[in-house]
């Protein structure tokens, strides 16, 4: 595409070049020329189509369904978009099949974390990495983690008295 | 003499003047410190270098939770697929890992990843409003980075310890530094009782502190701005930049919790407030024209305070399993 402009400019400019006098209509059609082309194609934009991000989101789910706790990630967001979009159709009074309009409205919040999720998931090879933990356990842990460090300070005040001492 | 020999003879006579100049060296003699022990004497991790003896060492378990500086070893005696450990430090603290011996088989499907904060079921803190940096950043690998940058520095004083290792016999070290950070944003408190006070010094940033356990907050001082504007507080909070909002939820991360309270405008004297939620976040939002300061206590809620609580409440907005 590029290139064929540039062809045509070179052609133009040659043109001109052998003419002295100028005449508006080619400059003008030149100048419609590289604006019509220079149109950035569709295939570039972020997908708005509800199919094409559902092929994103199989490949996902394709390619980490070994993982347990991704496939639980992955598995909850889907719920949840699903569950938002059925409940859009729902509300509507009109039940859709999985291909949605593309003039459909969906919250950001919704779409950044369905994004976050494809994006991440392309950038580095692995899944975005959690842990299922509860709170419960959070806070034993914590609690075991701050006995041995005060444990571990203790120590090491001993340890430095007995230096101080020598 | 001709008038351009004489300009030009001129000209080279004040140029050599101008360029003759005085130099200065330090005369350091050979048994003296050198530039380089110098200037290694200011960073700060040598400085809490200990001698061997010193330094605390022990096996780290597939889940654990390390408080304490040391180095930690975890050596995989079967396939260990999914194991994750816990830093934390005190408030002002912030983490430094650092890779020792790595002995992992990247190419594998092994690795080793350090995370900017703390993951639970998907829900991350600091959130991606409180943090600076993108989610995909958070990430530190050591297949991918490990090598070229074998420090990584957390921007809070938690941070967390991803890991698969796929054969037996493979095992890395780490060492778990805790360092100094002068204006706290984001912290997870160790305890359910204890005193904080949160400056953010003319900085376009959000921070939340985070207790995770039921609690009753005292607001001592909220210092926002300079200006007491009236006709700020009677809109509420929602057109102001700074303010500071009590939140209460059952997850880690603060942008899905529920707002408790609001306050926009500076007061002194305690204001008290009751949540009694899993977790509870006092969060600063400011805008950066102004040095805005909050100071707070909180205890934990008793069980027959949540009994209470919960038999006083029409709604329960902290849900319980």
């Amino acid at each position: 595409m590029r290139s064929a402009v540039v062809t045509h400019l070179a052609v133009f400019l040659r043109k001109r070049s052998a003419v002295s006098s100028m005449k508006p209509v080619p400059l003008v059609l030149l100048i419609t020329s590289v604006l019509l082309t220079t149109h950035v194609p569709l295939s570039t934009c972020r997908p708005r189509d509800v199919s094409l991000m559902n092929n994103q989101l199989d490949d996902v789910l394709l390619n980490r369904a070994g993982d347990d706790a991704v496939s639980y990630l992955v598995g909850e967001k889907l719920l949840q978009y699903l569950q938002r979009n059925l409940g859009a159709q729902k509300a509507s009074g009109v039940l859709h099949l999985p291909h949605f309009p593309t003039a459909q409205l969906r919250s950001p919040h919704e779409d950044n974390s369905l994004e976050e999720l494809t994006e991440f998931s392309k950038r580095n090879d692995d899944p975005p990495i959690s842990i299922d933990l509860t709170f419960h356990l959070l806070r034993n842990m914590i609690e075991m983690a701050r006995i041995e460090n005060q444990r571990e300070q203790a120590e090491l005040n001993r340890k430095y008295l007995d230096e101080v001492g020598k | 003499m001709s008038g351009t020999l004489r300009a030009q003879l001129c000209f080279l006579l004040l140029s050599v003047t101008a360029l003759r100049g005085h130099a200065r060296f330090l005369d350091i003699q050979e048994n003296d410190i050198s530039p380089e022990g110098l200037l290694s004497l200011l960073s700060s991790e040598l400085k809490r270098e200990l001698p061997e003896e010193f330094v605390y060492r022990r096996a780290l378990r597939c889940l654990d939770m390390v408080a304490v500086e040391g180095q930690f070893t975890f050596t995989a005696e079967r396939p260990q697929l999914n194991c994750a450990v816990f830093f934390i430090g005190e408030p002002s603290d912030i983490i430094s890992i650092e890779y020792d011996s790595v002995n992992i088989d990247c190419r594998g499907g092994d690795f080793v990843k350090v995370f900017d904060g703390w993951v639970m079921k998907g829900e991350k803190f600091p959130s991606s409003q409180d943090h600076p940096l993108p989610l995909y950043e958070r990430y530190s690998d050591y297949c991918e980075t490990g090598v070229t940058r074998p420090i990584v520095r957390s921007s809070q004083n938690v941070a967390m310890l991803f890991f698969r290792l796929h054969q037996s016999g493979s095992s890395f070290t780490v060492t778990f530094r805790k360092l100094i950070n002068p204006f706290p944003c984001n912290v997870v408190s160790q305890t359910p009782e204890g005193s904080f006070t949160m400056i953010i010094p003319q900085q376009h940033r959000n921070c939340s502190f985070s207790i995770i356990y039921p609690v009753e907050i005292q607001i001592g001082e909220l210092s926002l701005g300079q200006h007491n504007d009236l006709k700020r507080s009677i809109l509420g909070c929602a057109g102001s930049g700074d303010f500071v909002e009590l939140l209460g939820g059952n997850g880690m991360d603060t942008s899905k919790m529920f707002p408790m309270a609001d306050l926009c405008y500076s007061f002194n004297g305690p204001a008290q407030m009751k949540v009694g939620c899993d977790n509870t976040v006092v969060r600063m939002v400011s805008s950066g024209k102004f040095v805005n300061r909050v100071s707070f206590q909180y205890r934990l809620l008793g069980h027959q305070e949540l009994q209470q609580m919960k038999g006083n409440s029409v709604e329960d907005v902290c849900l319980r399993a």
